[in-house]
């Protein structure tokens, strides 16, 4: 038996013990009982003294080859073992990931609040500006500035809030904000203006607070045909490229020609049914050219300008949107019905 | 007002179908619908009574012979008003009434071979006081339905706008329809004599009464009307009274002309139109006593009120069926005194709605004498037209509008020549020519309080020419100036900010009611409804935690008890308003399963608590880039004082936030650790032109923060420090933040990490502290003396402070 042969035959030891090694302990005691400064293999080479300087030479190379092949063997399954101890860890802390997550349940925005946005940004890219005004209003910028005299049947036509306060209202639309404007801007003047307005009304189709969005664009040389473009642009942005409108004349003080617009029933694409009660039209907005009367109260030369203006309900277009029964729905603050949208 | 579509066509030769006609009319301006008259019922014939007897077995009963010219029916009725020779719908065996087919029916020892029918049975009427009894023109023997027109007739429905009063009859709508279809109306002339005989005695002493006719007419016949007269105004949805009472509501349908009918004998001497006297009585047709004020026309006797002009008429004066002479009132009072009095006294009538909306003045005595004309045909032949009286002070002058080409174009946007304006002006029955640059109108009675400028003859132009037959153009708008843009993205970002933080928007109506101020402990707001709905809407809130608590109190009732919700709403004060933006928290936030790793699962909540609600503020303050704001103890009534804060901004108060009290939450019935703040986003102002970004406001912070600039990253490392203080327990961690903060250039950030009391009095708080120098690296060294100076300025500050360890 020569050195080579033990020496081999260690390897062969060592390589059958680190596979059957199970843990890093195993592979330390492996690698004492092999490699230590008492290992088997310094034994070995012990009577290394014995052999000539070639010998020697020799089976120190293959000594050291046998070394690295064991300390090789030992990292590899080192690593493996690390890799199969990690592998269990990760098992033993593993998550159902069908639980209940944890974290905040982000909020429901208004469905009002939503939609008036999404007019308003409608208008915005059109290039119009945003406008307010006070709910408590001045009874002049509410009625007679808008061409609504006292005692005229158009005040029916608005049942009104008074207060406590001489000269004042509850707004009963947002066209005030429009003389607002006029009073305060010289035109060119594009404004939407969007808020709550109020009218003493209770029923599943009304509220006494409501919201509008008023339109008012002034400026020499609109007409008619700018106004129904405008609308027409708006409403297919909300409800759609197909839909068509139809602009009947009707009375509003504020605005002469004055027109009633609506909008091909998209439930049932204006063949008629419930939602339109068989019309195949839904009546959307008001809107008309600005009356001579209202820029003469302003002092707007109406020779020299004129303009459109419009007013649409939210609640309305909303309720159309979502099918939506009962308007009183919107202000109670029921969650049950918040957190549907 | 809905008349029958054949009524309409008397007086234009049109033969477009109802539907057409109704599309048109939507199409230019007037809110048309069409329907059908009721349904067509077989088995109905029209019979002649030839003996009545009362039932000899059952009380309250008849029995009937009718015939139809042929045949004789037996027939049972219970209707006390069937006399012989009445005339009346005959329901024959087989057919369907209401549902209920009618059969043979044994009454005793009598067979009833049928049903007479009322109007009401015909579903023509909601109620009916006895069988229907047709005029004696009635034709016997004739199949009821067709006769009727039930299931064949259409019917016209109008709604008008204000300022379409022209329309809201029968001769207006022709007018109407005649010019959108370009057909010229037709209308027979009156003929009628009137004798000078009896001039009746009548004098205006009142500025509101624009026209005042009176017709004397003898001998009159009170009767029921003729077949004609009764069935249109049965399917107008009026009820024939008599005759006379029949043909003014007749002509008021047609002509749109408003008449009313005296007893003549039973007024005393002479007539007066006049104001009312303050509190003066009137006992109306209606059997109401009203009290009159001196605003109200009134047409009076020599013993007082016999009618409030334009709205009713008297009781003492009224035509019934022993009348024998009238006086026909035909006359054109002033729209808005009839509107206040209406109003006031709450009547209306189909008179009184008509003279709101305004008459056509000229063309009233062809209206009334259109009524006398049928009164002497339909109230016996001895009638005689004994006289009239006219008073007219002022004629009609019509105003002549121009209509410039150039206006037509600046406002439609098409070129209309001159030709055509004047056409369709005249096919409204609007007298216009041609002139230089237009046209030139005179505008007629019947559109004078509508068309009074250019403008409103430009709108009836286009609307005959079709508006919707005009093309769209896109305008071009100029560059908005983002003025209030601004503030509109500013409100978004508010609203997404609570959003995305799990807060649900409400909106709640601005009104509140005393009961929830008097729980809250809180003053009565500053604005009053004076007409409110409800006493719960009495008020327009001042402040936002009165509506989210019952939003709270609503969710209660379904058993939500977990709640966020936020409401951005503005709120009220004498001289001015604000939005603002409240919040309201209860309950667990945040619920879940959570890993440890002893591999326990567990459910864990996360409630809001004091500082959670102030975690959440700070932040969404942060965002706006407000990190400088200073809390102070809250005084609200309803909070807690000791878990609750005002927040001050520069000094100025923009919110508070903070938990209820429990003596509130109590009787309110709301859990106790409910959280409410509310922040102040911007000042409304009423005023023109005032600067609405005041102090105190959340927007106004956000416009007028500075434009942060770039520092260089540091170069040198930070060391961190632990120190820990003891402090009374006065000394808030505030305040010790705060003289950290100003005690030292190299502290860059602070953050506490322990605090507990040492006893009753004193405790120890533990912060951690970053030093940077951005010059160079700092020593062990130049820390440790750096802390020492700051331990010693502290101590100054802070009477008795002490490092600890
Ligand atoms: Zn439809």
């Amino acid at each position: 038996m020569g050195l080579k042969e033990d020496l081999l035959k260690l390897k062969e030891e060592a390589k059958k013990l680190i596979e059957e090694a199970k843990d890093k302990n195993s592979l330390d005691k492996i690698k004492v009982k092999f490699l230590g400064k008492k290992g088997e293999i310094k034994q070995v080479l012990k009577s290394l003294g014995k052999l000539s300087p070639e010998e020697r030479k020799d089976i120190g190379k293959v000594a050291n080859r046998i070394k690295e092949e064991i300390e090789g063997l030992l990292k590899d399954k080192l690593a493996y073992i690390k890799r199969i101890e990690l592998e269990r860890e990760l098992r033993e802390n593993r998550i159902d990931i069908t639980l209940p997550s944890h974290w905040i349940e982000t909020g429901h925005q208004h469905l009002i609040t939503k939609t008036l946005q999404e007019v308003v940004d409608i208008f915005i890219s059109m290039g119009f500006s945003v406008a307010e005004g006070p709910e408590i209003e001045r009874e002049d910028y509410n009625f007679d500035m808008l061409n609504i005299p006292k005692d005229h049947p158009a005040r029916d036509m608005q049942d009104t809030f008074f207060i406590n306060k001489d000269g004042y209202v509850l707004r009963t639309h947002t066209s005030p904000v429009q003389i607002r404007t006029m009073l305060t801007e010289k035109p060119p003047i594009a404004i939407v203006a969007p808020g709550r307005v109020y009218r003493k009304d209770m029923d599943p189709t009304h509220t006494p607070m409501f919201h509008q969005i008023e339109g008012l664009l002034v400026d020499r040389n609109i007409t008619y045909r700018d106004l129904k473009g405008t609308l027409q642009k708006f409403l297919q942005e909300v409800f759609g490229k197909d839909t068509r409108i139809r602009l009947r004349p009707s009375y509003f003080p504020f605005t002469e020609p004055s027109f009633e617009v609506d909008i091909s029933c998209s439930m049932c694409d204006g063949e008629g049914c419930r939602v339109c009660k068989g019309a195949g039209w839904l009546e959307i907005l008001g809107s008309g050219m600005v009356d001579p009367n209202v820029f003469e109260a302003v002092g707007i030369n109406p020779e020299e300008y004129s303009g459109f203006a419009f007013g649409l309900g939210v609640e309305r277009i909303v309720m159309l949107k979502y099918r939506i029964p009962d308007i009183r729905l919107f202000y109670y603050g029921d969650m049950r019905f918040i957190k549907q949208f | 007002m809905k008349v029958p579509y054949s009524w309409i066509k008397e007086f234009v030769d049109i033969d477009k179908s109802a539907e057409e006609v109704v599309e048109k009319l939507n199409e230019t301006g007037l809110e048309a619908t069409v329907e059908t008259f009721g349904e067509y019922i077989p088995n109905i014939i029209t019979v002649k009574v030839l003996s009545v007897k009362k039932h000899p077995e059952k009380d309250r009963l008849y029995i009937c012979e009718a015939t139809d010219g042929n045949k004789t029916y037996q027939i049972i009725t219970g209707a006390d008003n069937v006399k012989k020779d009445s005339i009346v719908l005959l329901a024959q065996i087989g057919a369907d009434i209401k549902g209920i087919t009618i059969k043979e029916r044994k009454f005793g020892s009598y067979t009833s071979e049928g049903m007479f029918l009322s109007l009401e049975e015909l579903g023509l009427a909601d109620n009916a006081d006895g069988v229907w009894l047709l005029p004696p023109d009635t034709p016997v023997g004739v199949d009821g339905s067709k006769l009727l027109g039930l299931g064949e007739e259409k019917l016209i429905e109008i709604d008008i706008t204000p300022n379409r009063g022209d329309a809201l009859n029968v001769k207006g709508l022709a007018r109407e329809i005649g010019a959108i279809f370009n057909i010229k109306r037709k209308e027979k002339k009156t003929d009628i004599k009137i004798l000078n005989r009896l001039i009746p005695n009548i004098s205006l002493e009142t500025d509101k009464c624009y026209r005042y006719r009176g017709i004397v007419i003898n001998n009159v016949e009170i009767k029921p009307s003729s077949l004609e007269v009764q069935l249109k105004l049965i399917k107008s949805g009026q009820k024939p009274i008599n005759n006379v009472v029949d043909i003014t509501n007749y002509i008021l349908l047609q002509e749109g002309q408003p008449l009313h009918a005296f007893d003549l004998d039973k007024i005393e001497g002479k007539i007066t139109v006049r104001n009312a006297k303050d509190g003066e009585k009137f006992l109306a047709l209606d059997g109401n006593e009203y009290s009159l004020k001196s605003d109200d026309i009134v047409i009076a006797d020599e013993n007082g009120v016999i009618a409030l002009g334009g709205i009713i008429g008297g009781e003492t004066t009224k035509v019934d069926e022993n009348t024998k002479n009238i006086l026909l009132e035909a006359a054109n009072f002033d729209y808005i005194s009839i509107r206040k009095t209406s109003k006031r006294l709450a009547i209306t009538t189909e008179s009184s709605y008509r003279f709101e909306r305004g008459i056509d003045v000229e063309s009233l005595p062809e209206a009334e004498n259109k009524a006398v004309e049928m009164i002497l045909d339909l109230a016996g032949n001895n009638s005689e037209v004994m006289g009239e009286k006219d008073i007219y002070l002022y004629p009609y002058q019509p105003k002549e509008i121009k209509v410039r080409e150039r206006t037509v174009k600046r406002i439609i946007g098409i070129d209309i020549p001159k030709e055509e304006i004047a056409d369709i002006l005249n096919r409204l029955e609007i007298p216009t020519e041609t002139i230089e640059d237009g046209t030139v109108s005179k505008i007629p009675a019947f559109r004078s309080l509508d068309l009074t400028r250019e403008i409103d003859l430009v709108e009836e132009v286009g609307r005959l020419k079709g508006f919707n037959e005009i093309e769209e153009s896109f305008p071009s708008i100029p560059i908005n100036t983002d003025k209030n843009i601004s503030y509109y993205k500013f409100e978004n970002r508010t609203r997404d900010f609570f959003i995305d933080n799990g807060i649900n928007e409400v909106i709640t109506y601005s009104f509140v009611g005393e009961r929830i101020y008097k729980s809250l402990n809180l003053p009565l707001p500053d604005i009053e409804i004076t007409n409110h709905l409800t006493t719960d809407f009495r008020f327009m809130r001042d402040n936002l935690a009165v509506s989210l608590i019952q939003v709270q109190k609503e969710n209660l009732r379904h058993q939500i008890k977990d709640i966020a919700v936020f409401e951005i709403g503005e709120v009220f004060f004498n001289d001015f308003e604000e939005i603002r933006i409240g919040i309201l928290l209860r309950g667990d936030f945040i619920k879940g399963f959570n890993f440890k790793k002893n591999k326990i699962f567990f459910t864990t909540k996360e409630k809001w608590s004091f500082l959670e609600v102030k975690g959440l503020i700070e932040s969404y303050l942060k965002l706006l880039g407000i990190t400088d704001f200073e809390l102070k103890h809250s005084e609200k009534t309803y909070l807690n004082q000791y878990e609750s804060a005002e927040i001050f901004v520069r000094g100025f108060n923009v919110g508070y936030f903070g938990k209820i009290h429990p003596e509130v939450a109590e009787k309110v019935e709301i859990h106790k650790d409910t959280y409410i703040g509310e922040l102040k986003l911007k000042y409304v102002s009423r005023k023109l032109k005032e600067n609405a970004l005041k102090d105190g406001y959340l927007y106004t912070y956000f416009k007028l923060k500075d434009t942060p600039t770039f520092k260089d990253l540091p170069k040198y490392p930070s060391v961190k420090r632990d120190l820990a203080f003891e402090v009374d327990d006065t000394v808030s961690v505030e305040e010790i933040f705060k003289e950290l903060g100003n005690s030292s250039k190299l502290i860059e950030k602070i953050s506490l990490f322990d605090i507990y009391y040492l006893d009753e009095n004193r405790k120890s708080i533990a912060v951690s502290v970053d030093f940077r120098d951005r010059e160079k690296s700092l020593s062990d060294e130049e820390i440790n003396r750096e802390v020492e100076s700051i331990v010693k300025k502290l101590k100054e500050k802070i009477k008795g402070l002490k490092l600890r360890g």
